[in-house]
């Protein structure tokens, strides 16, 4: 069993982690989350940079991190190969002895080691940057030896923290297709930290949302993107979220305004609507399959790619995506009021996982 | 020499009021060291060399320096280091009286070697019984009061470099397999090692410029404990003052060659990290 199993408390200062993950071999989870959710602090864990205070961490079967049994493997020990953000070449080698590092701290000979480090790099297309210098390489390059480093050292289990943070926008998005092809050839199980959702969707086969050292949801790219259980986690995948008590088919949000939704559960739910289901209409509508109506006013209109994102005062308040022909021929602008209609089976509604906290706090 | 402009912006220029001063002071500091070079007696210098004995003092303070300094990077690397690295409560502190002899009359250190590793010291006490060492006064005891004076010059620009280097490297080290004493002498050491040498060559100086510690510790023994610095007092005491510029000069020009080789680094290097 070469997975990854964490289940422990991390505390750094004030500030403590308490979660429970576990990536299987030959998966990809990415740990999803806001700065200062304490993403990078599991990924240390995991790597024995810090230590759990309670729980218990295994890697590849083997107990890492349990400190009631007073078990704590060294770093050097846990065979994680760890990709970090600024890379952390060592800017006194070679590139080639920067990947062979691994295996000539594992007692493999000089020739061997980089004979086996030539081969990877060759495997990451970067084999000509063997004889350089890492202040010498672009940040892309960069990344792709840290990639190389870490896949060398032949780990149990591989770790990314923010592996695409400090490229920039067009490095980033050459670098990202490679990088899945080498996370999908790697037999081992894969925890890749990022901020940045189109990441986590592009690179991972499960997304793991931890907010203020919390999970807050787990599950595959496409139902984190349906049933956001939280608003940063809407904010994230780019829906409407809200917060209301169900009955008979219709939900009565916090922020006032009802919904007609398809289901008739009862009790408090989470609602969550499409900004590309939502229709704009000047006049109030008339007569149609649209359950749901309300008056609305703009307030502001970004461009995002072939769309137009337009945020509007409600209540409800939402997020709607309309194509620019629309913006001309209707004249949405700031301030001008309209109205939307959603219907009901457009309106997704599901249990508020936060509801328990929110009644028990 | 751009100290005054006539033109152009003065933001970031000396203000006037200061020039005065700093002119005094750049002269207060220059002067002295320049009458030493014009004032040298260089027609009569192997005279005087040969009469001051100075190639056995000269040989006695090269070496007695460099094994001072050897003595030095073997401690103070893994001094420094631990400083540095440890997380141990009364660190700073510890810091603290390391660094004491930086600051110490090297007379005092003298008196303190003394103390403690003299005959009757309370650590040279036992010396003597068990070992049948006796320190003060030897050529191991020259070693030992410039050792004492020099190494918080090594520590104190390895612990620097130490503390500001990225401990980065050494965790990404640590992922990749290797021991913490792999990590030490492959990735730490490594990348402080600009400033173990510039240190290393502080030191160095400082030992052979050493008086104070010496003199007490060591004594004035012609062609055993006899240093430069001690030979230049004891012939300048002796009313040769010619003599005593010549045997200076030696010391002058060590000095002039680990500033040329050091540059303004060291000085940049306690305020900024090393490369």
């Amino acid at each position: 069993m070469t997975s990854v199993d964490f289940a422990a408390r991390v505390e750094r200062g004030s500030f403590a982690v308490d979660a429970q993950l576990c990536v299987r071999a030959g998966e990809v989870v990415a740990l999803l989350g806001p700065n200062g959710a304490g993403k990078s602090t599991v990924l240390r864990a995991v790597a024995g940079l810090v230590a759990a205070r309670s729980g218990r961490i295994a890697v590849a079967g083997t107990v890492v991190d349990e400190p009631a049994c007073r078990v704590f493997v060294p770093t050097e020990r846990r065979r994680v190969g760890v990709v970090f953000q600024d890379h952390r070449l060592f800017p006194h080698q070679r590139v080639l002895d920067n990947v062979a590092f691994g295996a000539r701290a594992r007692g493999v000979g000089r020739d061997a080691a980089r004979t086996s480090a030539r081969g990877w790099l060759e495997r990451l297309g970067v084999g000509e940057l063997a004889a350089r210098r890492p202040r010498a390489l672009s940040g892309g390059q960069a990344q792709r030896v840290a990639l190389a480093r870490a896949l060398a050292s032949d780990p149990a289990a591989l770790l990314l923290d923010e592996p695409l943070a400090a490229l920039d926008v067009q490095t980033r998005a050459d670098v990202q297709g490679e990088l899945r092809t080498h996370l999908a050839d790697f037999a081992g199980p894969t925890l890749l930290v990022t901020h940045d959702p189109v990441e986590a969707l592009l690179l991972a086969n499960r997304i793991v949302v931890l907010e203020d050292g919390h999970v807050v949801q787990q599950g595959a790219a496409a139902e984190i993107t349906r049933r956001p259980a939280t608003p940063y986690v809407a904010r994230l995948v780019g829906t409407n979220l809200y917060r209301g008590d169900a009955e008979h088919g219709v939900v009565a949000l916090d922020g006032g305004g009802r919904l007609v939704v398809a289901g008739s559960g009862t009790g408090p739910v989470l609602v969550s609507v499409r900004p590309s289901a939502l229709t704009v209409h000047l006049n109030r509508p008339g007569a149609s399959s649209a359950r749901n109506t309300w008056a609305a006013t703009v307030s502001s209109l970004a461009a995002l790619g072939d769309r137009v994102r337009m945020t509007v005062t409600g209540p409800p308040d939402a997020a709607v995506d309309v194509t620019p022909a629309a913006v001309a021929e209707l004249g949405l602008a700031q301030g001008v009021a309209i109205w939307l209609a959603a219907k009901a089976v457009d309106v997704e509604t599901y249990p508020d996982p936060g509801a328990a906290v929110t009644v028990a706090g | 020499m751009t100290l005054v402009r006539t033109r152009g912006p003065r933001v970031g220029a000396p203000p006037r009021p200061l020039l005065v001063p700093a002119v005094v002071g750049g002269l207060f500091l220059v002067l002295p060291t320049l009458g030493l070079v014009i004032r040298a007696p260089w027609r009569s210098l192997g005279a005087s060399y040969r009469h001051a004995h100075v190639l056995d003092t000269l040989r006695i303070s090269l070496v007695t320096a460099t094994e001072a300094t050897v003595v030095c990077v073997l401690l103070g690397i893994p001094l420094a280091t631990a400083l540095a690295r440890s997380r141990m409560p009364g660190r700073r502190v510890v810091r603290a009286l390391v660094m004491l002899p930086l600051v110490v009359p090297p007379v005092v250190g003298g008196v303190a070697l003394f103390l403690a590793l003299g005959r009757n010291g309370y650590l040279g006490r036992y010396l003597d019984e068990w070992f049948g060492l006796a320190l003060p006064f030897t050529r191991t005891g020259i070693v030992i009061a410039q050792a004492f004076v020099a190494m918080p010059f090594l520590v104190v620009a390895v612990e620097g470099a130490l503390r500001s280097a990225d401990a980065g490297l050494d965790e990404a080290a640590a992922t990749l397999g290797a021991s913490p004493w792999r990590v030490f002498s492959r990735v730490t050491l490594p990348l402080v090692l600009p400033s173990v040498a510039a240190g290393t060559v502080l030191c160095w100086a400082r030992a052979l410029g050493e008086f104070g510690a010496t003199v007490l510790f060591g004594g004035n023994i012609q062609g055993l404990t006899r240093t430069l610095p001690t030979e230049v007092v004891t012939v300048f005491n002796a009313g040769d003052e010619s003599d005593a510029v010549a045997v200076s000069l030696p010391l002058l020009f060590v000095a002039v060659v680990v500033i040329a080789g050091l540059g303004d680094r060291w000085l940049r290097q306690s305020t900024a990290p090393a490369s």
